[in-house]
C-alpha cells in the first residue's frame, strides 16, 4: 500500500518538473508571468519526490519485502542504519537516491535566487528537464517500487557483511551530493547560453554553488579511499581503477573551474574557458554515470546491467551534452573577451592552469576509453594500470605547482616581475632545491618523480610560508582559503611521494610463541583467540609489538580473518597501528599445514598525511565559501 | 568557413556517443552471458525429492538447467518466467545449489514446480565444476554440451536475446 | 601583420604545438603501460616474451592448491585450458577454490609468477554456507 503512494507520489513529481520544464520554454521570449509558476511548479515537484524518498525510507526500515529491491538488498536482522543505507546499495535505489540529491540542490537555488535574476525561470527548466529525463530512466528502465506479489518473501537477500561498514555507506551520498551540486552551474550557464544575453554576470551566481559541491565531492572521494585502505587489505589508497577514474575526472574539472570562475569574474577574461568547464563537469559526471551503470566496463564494482539502461543514458546524456556544447559552440565568438590576457600576470598563470587539468582529464579519459576502443577494434582485452596514470600526473602535478608558485603574489591584468634576486620566489627555490638535495641524500632516492615530488610539495609550502609571514608582518591582505587549500596541496605532494618512495611490506611466516624481529620493530604473536559472533566465527591473532627504540612503549595488534555463516564468506580484518609517520597494518594470511600462518606487515609512510591534506583543501574551500556567502 | 570551424568541435562527443551506441547494440552484449561449448562435468547427485541417484546418462539430450535456491530472492522473480517457459514446453532441470531438502521443496510446493526434476547439489561440488558464483544461473545443454552459461536472472528480454538465436541455430525445443 | 595579431599568431602556434608534443608524450605513455588479459585458452595460443608482464583471468582449479611457507601455486583454468601460478604474500579475502580470478605477471618458464591476484567480486549472487569441511 505505501509502496504503491511512493510510487504514485514519484510519478507525479516527474508531471510537475515536465511542466515545469514546459513553462521556462515560453519564459525565453519574455513571458514574465510563466517565469514565478515555473519556480512555483518545480517547488511542488520537489516535495513530491521528497515525500516518495521519506515514505520509500519507511518501506526499508519497515522491511517491506513485497518491493523486489528491498528483498534483495535489505534484511530483518540488520540494525536500522543498514536497512536505510541499503536503499543506495544497488543500482535502482542509488538512482533515487541520485535523483532526490538532484532535486535537493535545485530546489534549494530555486529557492534561494533572486525571483528578480533574469535567467532564474529557464536555469530552473533546465533543471526540471534534467530531473524529469532522470524521473522517467528510473520509472521505466530501473524502478525501485517493482513488487514481489502475491506472496512477498519472509525475509530479505543474506546480507553482504563487507557492505555493513559506516564509511563505505556514507561514502556514496557524499559523492552524488558533490556530482550533482554542479548541476547548478551546468543548468544557469546553458540558460545563459540559449538566451545569449552577454550582459548578465552568471559567474557571481555560480561561485558558490560551485564551490560547495566541489567541498562535497572531494569529501566524498577522500572518504572512498580511505574506506578502501582499511577495508580491502591492500594498503593502498588509489587503483586507478575505471570506476575510480570516472569518479576523478569530475573533480579535476571542478577544480579547473572553481579557479577559472575566479578569474573570469574579476578579469572577464577566460569566460570561454570557464563555460566550457562548467558544462565538463556535470557532463563527466553523466559519463560516470553511464559508464557505471551501463555495464560497459566490467570492473570490481560497477553494477551489472542489460544495455537497455545504458541505452537510455546514453541517449539522455547524449542530449544533453551535445545540446549545451551546441549551444556553447554557437555563442562562442561572443563570449571570448576582446582583452588579451597579459603575460605573466595572474590570469596568465591561470589559463596555463586550466590547460594542465585539461591535459590531465585528457590522459584519464584515455585510459578509461582506450580498452574500450582497443577491444572493439581488435577484439583484445587490455588494460591501463597505475603505471600510465603515474607517468602521466607526476610531471602534470609538477608544472602546476610551478605555475602556482609563480602566481603567488603575480598581479591581476599587469605583468610583473619574477625572478629578481631578493624575491620570495628565488628564496623558495633555492630552500627548496636545498631540502630536496638533502632528502635525496638522506633516502638514497634517486628516482626523478621523488625529486619531482619533493621539490614541488617543499616549493609551494616555503612559498606560502614566506607569503603568510610576510603579509602578516606588513599587515598586508593575502587570500586566506586560497592559501589554505594550496598548503593542504603541498601537503599532498609530499605525502604522495613520500608514501610512494618510503613504504614497504615484508609478507612472513610465524607460529605462536614466536617473534619476528623487523627493522624497527619486534612482532611477537601470542597466541590465537577464537571468537563467535552472532553472525561470524573469527580466528584472532593476538601480537605484542615492541618499537626497538623504544622497548618500553609496547602496544598491540590484533589481526582478523572472519567467516560470516550466511554467505560462507571470509574477510580479513587488518590491524592497523597509527603512528605520526607511519601505519603499521598487519593482514592474516592463511594458514599452513605446520600450523604456521602467513602474515603480511606493512608499512605505510604518511598515509594518514594524505586524507588530512585532503581535509585542509576542503577546508580552504570552506573558507572561501563563507567568505562568499557572507559577501552576498 | 571560419565562422563554423568551431562547430567541429562537436565531433568528439558525438564520436563518443556513437561509439558508445555500437557497443550496447552488439549482440554479444551482454554481461552475465558466455557461450563457450563445454562438456557437462561428471556428477552424482541425488534427486531433491524422490533421493534417486541421478548422474550424467540422466539427463535430458534438451535441457535448460536452472541453478537456485529458496534462500535466493532474485530466482523468487526469475520463478514467473521459468513456469512460462515449462508451459511452452522447455525442459527444466533444476541444480538445487547449497539448499537444504526441505527448504528447496517447501519453496517448490508453495510457488510452484518448473522443474522435471532437481540435483540436489548441497555442497556445490557439480556447480563449482561448472563455474556457477552465484544464483540464479542458467545453462543450455545440447547432448551434454553447454551451449550457453548465463549468471543472472532469466527474463523474456535475455530469453529472446541470449538463448533463442543459439536455440535456434541448433534446432532445439522443436 | 600588426603586433596584436603577430602575439596571436605566436601564442596559438605555442598552444598547437605544445598540444601535439603533450598528446605524443601521453599516446607514448600509454602505448608503453599496456596490459594484456588473457584467458588460459587464449595463453595457449599466443606468443608471450618471456619478461612482458600480462593479466591472466579465470578459476582457480578444485585440488590445485598448495601452500609452500609464504609462497603459494595453484592452477587457473577455463575449463579449457589450465596454467600455473606462483605467488608470494597473502591472498585477498575471496580466493578460494572455484572462485574467478585474475592473475597480474610475468611468465616464466610456462608459469606465471605473479605478483599481484585480484578476486572477482559477485556482488548480487552470494551462496549461503552450509558447513564444508575445510
Amino acid at each position: 500500500m505505501i509502496g504503491e503512494v511512493s510510487h504514485f507520489f514519484s510519478i507525479l513529481a516527474s508531471g510537475l518538473f515536465f511542466l515545469s520544464f514546459v513553462f521556462s520554454i515560453r519564459t525565453y521570449s519574455g513571458n514574465h508571468n510563466l517565469e514565478v509558476l515555473v519556480s512555483r511548479v518545480f517547488s511542488y515537484g520537489f516535495s513530491f519526490i521528497l515525500i516518495s524518498f521519506l515514505l520509500y525510507v519507511w518501506l526499508a526500515i519497515q522491511s517491506d519485502f513485497s518491493i523486489r529491491y528491498i528483498a534483495e538488498h535489505s534484511n530483518k536482522d540488520l540494525p536500522t542504519f543498514y536497512k536505510i543505507s541499503s536503499i543506495w546499495s544497488a543500482h535502482e535505489g542509488s538512482m533515487f537516491l541520485w535523483i532526490l540529491f538532484l532535486a535537493g540542490w535545485s530546489q534549494l537555488f530555486n529557492y534561494s535566487l533572486s525571483k528578480n535574476d533574469l535567467l532564474k525561470a529557464p536555469a530552473i527548466g533546465v533543471l526540471a528537464f534534467i530531473i524529469f529525463g532522470f524521473l522517467i530512466f528510473l520509472l521505466f528502465t530501473s524502478n525501485p517500487f517493482e513488487t514481489i506479489l502475491p506472496i512477498a518473501p519472509t525475509n530479505g537477500a543474506d546480507i553482504n557483511p563487507v557492505l555493513q561498514d559506516p564509511a563505505l555507506v556514507i561514502h556514496p551520498p557524499f559523492l552524488y551530493l558533490g556530482y550533482v551540486g554542479f548541476v547548478i552551474a551546468f543548468a544557469y550557464n546553458t540558460a545563459f547560453l540559449i538566451k545569449g544575453d552577454m550582459q548578465i554576470n552568471w559567474e557571481s551566481v555560480i561561485r558558490s554553488w560551485s564551490l560547495a559541491a566541489w567541498i562535497l565531492l572531494t569529501i566524498g572521494i577522500s572518504l572512498g579511499s580511505w574506506w578502501a585502505y582499511y577495508e580491502l587489505g591492500w594498503g593502498g589508497y588509489w587503483f586507478w581503477d575505471p570506476v575510480e577514474n570516472v569518479a576523478l575526472m569530475p573533480w579535476l574539472a571542478g577544480t579547473a573551474l572553481i579557479h577559472s570562475l575566479y578569474v573570469s569574474s574579476r578579469s572577464k577574461v577566460l569566460r570561454g574557458w570557464t563555460i566550457l568547464l562548467s558544462i565538463s563537469v556535470f557532463s563527466l559526471s553523466l559519463f560516470g554515470a553511464f559508464i557505471v551503470r551501463s555495464g560497459i566496463i566490467d570492473s570490481v564494482h560497477a553494477f551489472a546491467n542489460d544495455p537497455q539502461r545504458g541505452l537510455y543514458l546514453l541517449a539522455f546524456s547524449a542530449v544533453l551534452i551535445t545540446s549545451s556544447l551546441t549551444f556553447y559552440v554557437y555563442r562562442l565568438p561572443q563570449l571570448v573577451s576582446k582583452n588579451l590576457v597579459v603575460a605573466k600576470s595572474k590570469e596568465s598563470f591561470l589559463t596555463i592552469n586550466n590547460i594542465l587539468f585539461a591535459a590531465a582529464i585528457f590522459a584519464v579519459m584515455l585510459g578509461v576509453m582506450y580498452p574500450l576502443i582497443f577491444d572493439y577494434l581488435y577484439d583484445e582485452r587490455i588494460s591501463v594500470g597505475p603505471p600510465y596514470y603515474n607517468t602521466i600526473f607526476a610531471p602534470l602535478t609538477f608544472l602546476a605547482s610551478a605555475f602556482l608558485v609563480f602566481s603567488v603574489g603575480s598581479l591581476w591584468q599587469r605583468s610583473s616581475k619574477l625572478f629578481f634576486l631578493k624575491s620570495f620566489l628565488s628564496m623558495s627555490i633555492i630552500f627548496a632545491l636545498i631540502v630536496t638535495m638533502f632528502s635525496v641524500y638522506f633516502y638514497q632516492e634517486y628516482q626523478w618523480w621523488f625529486i619531482g615530488g619533493i621539490f614541488s610539495g617543499f616549493l609551494i609550502l616555503i612559498r606560502y610560508f614566506f607569503l603568510i609571514v610576510d603579509s602578516f608582518m606588513k599587515k598586508n591582505y593575502f587570500n586566506k582559503s586560497s592559501a589554505t587549500a594550496h598548503i593542504g596541496l603541498g601537503v599532498l605532494i609530499l605525502a604522495t611521494t613520500l608514501n610512494a618512495a618510503l613504504s614497504y611490506e615484508k609478507i612472513i611466516n610465524i607460529k605462536p610463541g614466536e617473534t619476528y624481529k623487523g627493522d624497527a620493530y619486534e612482532f611477537f604473536l601470542i597466541d590465537f583467540d577464537l571468537i563467535n559472533e552472532s553472525n561470524y566465527d573469527s580466528v584472532q591473532a593476538k601480537f605484542s609489538v615492541k618499537p626497538i627504540d623504544s622497548p618500553k612503549e609496547v602496544f598491540f595488534m590484533f589481526p582478523e580473518k572472519r567467516k560470516y555463516f550466511i554467505r560462507g564468506q571470509i574477510t580479513s580484518e587488518s590491524a592497523i597501528k597509527i603512528t605520526p609517520l607511519k601505519d603499521i597494518y598487519m593482514t592474516l594470511g592463511d594458514q599452513l599445514e605446520s600450523g604456521y600462518w602467513v602474515v603480511n606487515i606493512q608499512y605505510n609512510f604518511l598515509i594518514r598525511w594524505i586524507w588530512i591534506a585532503a581535509a585542509i583543501m576542503c577546508f580552504g574551500g570552506f573558507t572561501a565559501l563563507i567568505e562568499r556567502l557572507r559577501k552576498s | 568557413m571560419k565562422n563554423l570551424l568551431r562547430f567541429f568541435i562537436l565531433i568528439i562527443p558525438i564520436g563518443g556517443i556513437l561509439f558508445f551506441y555500437n557497443i550496447l547494440t552488439e549482440d554479444k552484449f551482454y554481461p552475465g552471458a558466455s557461450f563457450k561449448n563445454t562438456s557437462v562435468p561428471q556428477f552424482e547427485l541425488l534427486s531433491l525429492q524422490s533421493k534417486s541417484p541421478l548422474i550424467n546418462d540422466d539427463l535430458n539430450n534438451e535441457m535448460l538447467l536452472n541453478v537456485w535456491a529458496s534462500w535466493c530472492i532474485t530466482c523468487r522473480i526469475e520463478h514467473g518466467f521459468l513456469m512460462k517457459l515449462k508451459s511452452e514446453g522447455i525442459t527444466i532441470t533444476g541444480l538445487n545449489y547449497k539448499d537444504e531438502a526441505s527448504d528447496a521443496i517447501d519453496w517448490l510446493n508453495l510457488y510452484g514446480n518448473p522443474y522435471n526434476y532437481n540435483l540436489h547439489d548441497l555442497k556445490g561440488s557439480l556447480a563449482l565444476d561448472m563455474g556457477v558464483t552465484g544464483a540464479p544461473e542458467t545453462f543450455l545443454i545440447k547432448n551434454g554440451v553447454v551451449l550457453v552459461h548465463y549468471s543472472g536472472e532469466v527474463n523474456q528480454a535475455i530469453w529472446d536475446k541470449v538463448f533463442l538465436p543459439i536455440i535456434q541455430d541448433n534446432e532445439m525445443f522443436k | 601583420m600588426n603586433k596584436i595579431r603577430k602575439k596571436r599568431l605566436v601564442s596559438v602556434l605555442a598552444l598547437v604545438s605544445t598540444s601535439f608534443l603533450g598528446v605524443f608524450l601521453i599516446l607514448s605513455a600509454l602505448n608503453s603501460n599496456l596490459d594484456y588479459f588473457y584467458t588460459p585458452s587464449e595463453l595457449m595460443e599466443v606468443e608471450i616474451p618471456q619478461n612482458k608482464r600480462v593479466k591472466l583471468g579465470g578459476m582457480v582449479e578444485k585440488n590445485s592448491v598448495v601452500r609452500n611457507g609464504t609462497n603459494i601455486t595453484f592452477n587457473i583454468t577455463d575449463y579449457q585450458e589450465t596454467i600455473s601460478v606462483s605467488f608470494n604474500g597473502v591472498v585477498p579475502d575471496l580466493f578460494k577454490e572455484g572462485s574467478g580470478i585474475v592473475a597480474y605477471g610475468k611468465l616464466i618458464n610456462n608459469r606465471l609468477v605473479a605478483e599481484n591476484i585480484f578476486a572477482k567480486h559477485d556482488e548480487n549472487y552470494m551462496p549461503p554456507s552450509i558447513e564444508i569441511s575445510s
